[in-house]
């Protein structure tokens, strides 16, 4: 019995699909050149582009493009690794260890992720679902986390549960108990690097009937957070917060993300007092499915800044063993996320490096009507179709493959056998504004 | 997706306005399809007004939107000027618990005039006059154009946008002629050689403003005009010369950078704001007048930027004329060298219209700043410098062990 014909909308997709993914293929390899249109001082076409190569090798690119650093003039941009002389390397095959635990408190759940980054929260509704479903499948091939963001926790991810950290935001979009329940991390997102200070945006053209079914809104209204939280004016209050969810789920580690005001020492130090046993510390350059231009650049501070910051104040405190740090906003590689270490985090938050590993060219189109052309940061069921969650997988997968390799090479060459080791080490950085870092 | 490809031959005639630069077309198809930077962009503005920042201006005047974008910032890291400043945020304080898109409500109204510390009683009676003080709804006035775009049009647009939005505009008293507009939110900029033309001004002024610092002059407006409030156009670096005008009794004033922001010693505005305004914090006397500043600013996020730094409300120059479609011929740092060349035919509505949707989106930006901050109102954000983070203070704290670091 011959198989059902496909349906042209199919056969007009999977020709697409093919088109694009022999795109990501032959751009990198810089057969046509690099597109001149691409990049920008932050994410240069060399850093989507070298994103592109090693989502599809797992490995580094070799033919050239900075796989490194971008150009954005300043902070990871003229940070460099003091690598020791060749013959101070440890061996190849050294045992390099890149675990992180993300629970230094000596009591509740013990969680280690075996490379120290894991991948930060978006929401349904600011992605498909596929993209979703294609994180979460690498998270649990990579024995690590993603994040749902604040927009409720589509059924298809129950099957992750164990590697996906539900959030509750300000919106309390989707928050039920039983998401709560199953949840191993509990992120509470009091802020957001790229629009510190304000709630989250979802435009009306991507608050599509499913979307607000899931978040219990109305469909097609723009949906704007309110910020901050309505129940908390204080830590005490966070406390509460905390103290909340261990009561709905006891079990889970409770993270706390947030911003990067003047103020952020005293911000985490209050979190860990609260009984928080992680902390994100969400820079300004982050990324977001929209966001008022004026707050992205001009509101709170560069992670890269405020990182040094929590961790003399923690240290100072005498708490700096006892709390995990995750830094985020703005990270591209894994050159800057072992530089976030060196400057005092204990790992890494992924956003935008995995959207661009799926085919995001940066083009800042997340927020507008259909949304996303590569079908990433969009609810329109057609688009969506351009991410198969298992192709998805894979090209993240091989990024963190690539990223794994990375951090090996720079600790082997820093001579360090543990990731750990390297944290707060600002003695294995060198600043050089005038020269290109690496 | 986008339409760019719908016409009636497809790819080979791209409808290009319609292209977001989404670069889905060029990566499917890298042997067909080339995208471009377009040139004419690149060549808007000049090297301070840079093409980014004509885009957004014309936006905003087009929309009367707040510009909101996917993804994360594109830019470099931090910068000099404004770029290296960045406002602060609270995690958990909030004007109002409303919502910025509900009914919150921040101020930002502004007092102009002098405002004298205590009224003293002498024999029953309040020893001073009232405070002379005017409110406007924005802490944003309207410069003078450069003289040769000072045409009617130019002038009614300026004088009836300025109505429109309830702030003020200053304008040379000599392009307020007998067919000029009239009205108390025009300043008239004094020099002593046009006198003649404030005598038959015809309207009494809300305030008014002296081209320079002039002794004379100063006691003949406050003489011909005792309601209106009389302000010093001052270039910058200006403190000495401040500190002298105060003493003599000036209580307003509107201190000027260039077109760059640059003062004539070559510092920029931040500093020079912080300076005006922490000697007049220095004399103790502060809380008495009014700083507006004016020069580099043209965006909304220097707004609050220039307010931190001291500025109780700053003045427009240039994003005006970018709202008005103008295009610079050369770098446009003076007002008195300047030169650009607006459409050649416009009507006062348009132009109205467009200026006025400046406004709305930079008084929302501003909204938004102010409630991350969690103020809730403008007049406390004015010299709030440690709400403020500088980039040379953030990095010489993170950097300074680092290997390398030049402070």
């Amino acid at each position: 019995m011959s198989a059902k014909p496909e349906s042209i909308e199919q056969i007009i997709a999977q020709k697409h699909i093919e088109c694009l993914h022999r795109g990501f293929h032959v751009w990198p390899a810089l057969e046509y050149g690099k597109p001149p249109a691409m990049g920008d001082s932050r994410w240069t076409a060399d850093l989507i582009l070298s994103t592109w190569m090693q989502a599809e090798t797992g490995q580094p690119p070799s033919n050239g493009l900075e796989y490194r650093t971008g150009q954005s003039g300043g902070g990871f941009d003229v940070l460099h690794l003091k690598f020791l002389p060749p013959e101070h390397w440890l061996a190849d095959d050294a045992a390099i260890d890149l675990s992180i635990p993300l629970n230094r408190r000596d009591y509740d759940r013990q969680i280690r992720i075996p490379v120290p980054f894991y991948g930060a929260g978006m929401s349904y509704g600011s992605i498909s679902e596929n993209v979703m479903l294609a994180r979460a499948m690498a998270a649990r091939k990579w024995d690590t986390f993603t994040c749902t963001g604040e927009g409720g926790y589509p059924e298809s991810l129950v099957s992750y549960k164990d590697h996906v950290i539900t959030q509750i935001a300000t919106g309390m979009f989707g928050v039920r108990e039983e998401t709560i329940q199953c949840a191993p991390i509990i992120e509470f997102k009091y802020a957001q690097g790229a629009k510190p200070g304000l709630g989250g945006h979802l435009l009306g053209d991507k608050a599509t009937t499913t979307v607000a079914q899931m978040r219990e809104s109305v469909p097609w209204v723009s949906l704007f957070s309110p910020f901050p939280f309505h129940s908390v004016y204080s830590v005490e209050d966070h406390k509460k917060h905390i103290d909340w969810v261990k009561t709905i789920n006891p079990a889970a580690l409770v993270s706390v993300k947030v911003s990067t005001p003047t103020d952020i020492d005293m911000v985490t130090v209050g979190s860990y007092y609260a009984g928080a046993h992680i902390v994100q510390i969400d820079g300004s350059y982050g990324g977001t499915g929209a966001a008022p231009e004026i707050a992205k650049k001009n509101i709170a501070m560069p992670t890269e800044l405020a990182i040094p910051r929590v961790h003399r104040y923690l240290v100072a405190e005498g708490i700096r063993d006892e709390l995990v740090v995750m830094a985020s906003g703005g990270l591209r590689t894994a050159h800057d996320i072992a530089k976030v270490i060196a400057l005092g985090a204990d790992g890494a938050i992924l956003g935008t490096a995995e959207l661009v590993a799926l085919g995001c060219t940066r083009c800042s189109n997340c927020e507008r009507g259909r949304g996303c052309p590569f079908g990433l940061t969009t609810t329109d069921p057609e688009l969506q179709r351009l991410v198969e969650p298992e192709w998805g997988a894979a090209r993240l997968s091989n990024l963190y493959q690539s990223f794994q390799s990375e951090l090996r090479t720079i600790l082997r060459q820093l001579g360090l056998q543990n990731i750990r080791d390297l944290r707060g080490r600002k003695d294995l950085l060198l600043y050089r504004g005038d020269v290109k870092a690496s | 997706m986008y339409g760019v490809f719908s016409g009636p031959v497809g790819g080979f005639a791209p409808r290009e306005h319609l292209c977001v630069g989404c670069l889905r077309c060029t990566t499917q198809y890298p042997e067909f399809v080339r995208i471009l930077p377009n040139p004419a962009r690149s060549s808007l503005g000049d090297s301070y007004f840079t093409p980014d920042r004509v885009d957004t201006v014309c936006y905003e005047a087009r929309s009367g939107k707040v510009p909101v974008k996917g993804a994360g910032y594109r830019g470099p890291f931090g910068g000099s000027g404004w770029d290296g400043l960045w406002t602060d945020m609270s995690e958990i304080v909030r004007p109002t618990r409303d919502g910025i898109h509900g009914r919150e409500f921040i101020s930002t109204v502004i007092d102009i005039g002098a405002k004298p510390w205590r009224v003293t009683i002498a024999d029953e009676q309040p020893s001073r006059r009232p405070p002379q003080l005017l409110s406007i709804p924005i802490p944003v006035l309207f410069d003078a154009p450069p003289a040769a775009l000072l045409t009617d049009t130019v002038v009614r647009t300026l004088a009836t946008a300025a109505e429109a939005t309830e702030t003020l505009v200053v304008l040379p008293v000599e392009s307020l002629g007998k067919s000029a507009p009239r009205g108390r939110h025009i300043v008239p900029l004094i020099t002593g050689a046009h006198l003649a033309a404030l005598q038959q001004l015809g309207f009494e002024p809300a305030m008014l403003e002296l081209a320079g610092w002039d002794q004379q002059l100063f006691a003949q407006v406050q003489a011909q005009f005792p309601r209106s409030i009389v302000c010093l156009r001052m270039d910058l670096p200006s403190t000495d010369a401040l500190l002298r005008a105060w003493a003599s009794g000036v209580r307003v004033f509107h201190l000027l950078a260039n077109y760059h922001g640059r003062g004539s010693d070559g510092r920029f505005a931040i500093d020079l704001f912080r300076e005006a305004h922490k000697a007049l914090v220095a004399e103790r006397c502060r809380d008495e007048g009014t700083i507006l500043g004016g020069g580099g600013i043209i965006a909304a996020e220097h707004v609050p930027k220039a307010i931190i730094c001291g500025c109780d409300g700053v003045s427009l120059d240039t994003p005006l004329l970018v709202a008005l479609q103008a295009q610079f011929a050369g770098e446009a740092v003076r007002r008195e060298t300047s030169s650009f060349k607006l459409p050649s035919r416009f009507t006062v509505d348009w132009g109205v219209m467009r200026i006025t949707n400046l406004m709305a989106s930079w008084r929302d930006q501003l909204l938004e700043v102010m409630g991350a901050m969690g103020l809730r109102e403008v007049r406390r954000m004015r010299g709030e410098m440690g709400r403020a983070m500088f980039q040379t203070d953030l990095e010489r704290e993170a950097f300074s062990e680092i290997a390398g670091y030049v402070s």
